[in-house]
């Protein structure tokens, strides 16, 4: 079996930050969120994994995934181009699938119990796909499945005005090769793109059988700041303590506290975790670093409140302010205005941001 | 709808035929990779359905 991850998209929902990077790569607890779904796979023993890109941060991906062999995997790279459709980057990977099943996974996504229970259950049946679905309080927002009474799937409807069940597809998918099939006689929806809901709806109807998977553990796409910061309170919930760095005498250090080697927490500086806080960052005196709070990396947070928000890295806090449910893009200095004539804040601020102050 | 794609014989880098159309002559998208790609790697039938078809594989 191979893995497919998509990692195109123009992540415009989460501007200002994908400005300057794709939102694959926007840390959660200190690691890009793209890190995740090749973890998840791998730990499925899925070890050949396709890769497709876009239009946006093809050079920022490869990058950071390389062959693939620092995570332990082997990466191909598919150039999907223009954003036709999940359907088309599927299709897209077809020459580097050939006649294996495949995982597909959506790169922005992430899930807290991995992949390897629907994986098992495709593998122990005879399926020609396998769908992850999670129960929703809204499911007219949704792709929506209906099952029958063995948990095959009947049908897909894609934001019903009238859900049969409250089951939603998620972004993880597992396929025979039968579905390149299928998306070849698809025709675009009324956005111009191929839908995977089509493809699975034309696998249905050919009378293949449909697995279903219902995830009991959360799920996040993190196509906004707020599910940035919310998939980072996920992420840290399940932090174990594993305090690396420096702590100096006179600094009150609670909870889980991710601190690496490098990092320091200096005397009278309070952190309660969970938090992360990667390396060469500093949490001086005077500064309050608290719950479900990462602090990326050569960061210095010096006399400031923190809570409950993700700092990406390469960044000065030393206002005397208290921030909370924030998403701090790279390079952000949040500095004292105190001294300078006329008062006020004086803001430099990039296109499509959002402060409330 | 046909999806058509190259495969980058030095590196096995799968590229859309929208992408080589827009471009026509690129060097291939994988960052170690030296190799020049063409839209004239793929084959005449599927340059000209491409072609016949272009408005479908644009947004």
């Amino acid at each position: 079996m191979k893995g497919v991850v998509l990692s195109g998209g123009t992540g415009s929902r989460l501007r200002p930050i994908t400005h300057t990077g794709p939102k694959q790569l926007v840390p959660v607890a200190n690691k890009p969120v793209l890190q995740y779904a090749i973890e998840d796979l791998r730990d499925a023993g899925i070890t050949d994994i396709g890769v497709v890109l876009g239009n946006k941060g093809r050079d920022e991906i490869q990058e950071f995934l390389g062959d693939g062999s620092a995570f332990g995997v082997d990466i191909t790279y598919i150039v999907q181009g223009n954003p036709l459709g999940l359907a088309h980057a599927a299709g897209c990977a077809r020459s580097f699938v050939g006649d294996d099943d495949f995982v597909m996974y959506l790169g922005d996504n992430l899930l807290k119990q991995g992949i390897e229970d629907l994986v098992e259950s495709y593998r122990e049946g005879s399926y020609d796909a396998g769908i992850s679905l999670q129960r929703v309080s809204n499911p007219e927002a949704f792709g929506i499945a209906t099952l029958d009474e063995n948990g095959n799937v009947e049908r897909l409807i894609e934001k019903p005005d009238e859900p049969e069940s409250d089951l939603a597809l998620i972004g993880i998918y597992v396929f025979s090769n039968r579905v390149f099939d299928v998306i070849e006689e698809l025709d675009p929806s009324w956005r111009g793109e191929l839908e995977i809901t089509d493809a699975i709806q034309g696998l249905i109807d050919r009378g293949c059988a449909v697995d279903s998977h219902v995830v009991e553990g959360w799920w996040k796409d993190t196509g906004r700041p707020e599910d940035i910061v919310e998939a980072n309170r996920l992420i840290l919930e399940d932090l174990s303590t594993e305090t690396n760095g420096t702590v100096e005498a006179g600094a009150e250090v609670r909870g889980a506290v991710d601190l690496h080697e490098s990092s320091r927490i200096e005397s009278g500086a309070v952190v309660r975790g969970p938090v992360s806080i990667a390396r060469g960052t500093t949490v001086a005196s005077g500064s309050y670093v608290g719950p479900y709070t990462s602090i990326g990396k050569s960061s210095t947070v010096d006399g400031a409140h923190v809570e409950n928000s993700v700092v990406v890295g390469d960044s000065t806090i030393s206002a005397d302010v208290k921030i909370v449910d924030s998403l701090l893009g790279r390079g952000t200095a949040i500095e004292s205005a105190d001294g300078y004539l006329p008062e006020g804040q004086r803001l430099v601020v990039g296109e499509n941001s959002d402060l409330k102050l | 709808m046909r999806i058509i794609t190259h495969t980058c014989a030095d590196c096995g880098t799968v590229v859309s035929a929208n992408e080589l159309e827009r471009r026509r002559v690129m060097k291939c998208p994988r960052f170690d990779c030296e190799a020049i790609l063409r839209f004239d790697d793929l084959s005449d039938e599927e340059r000209e359905f491409f072609l016949d078809n272009r408005d479908q594989y644009h947004l």
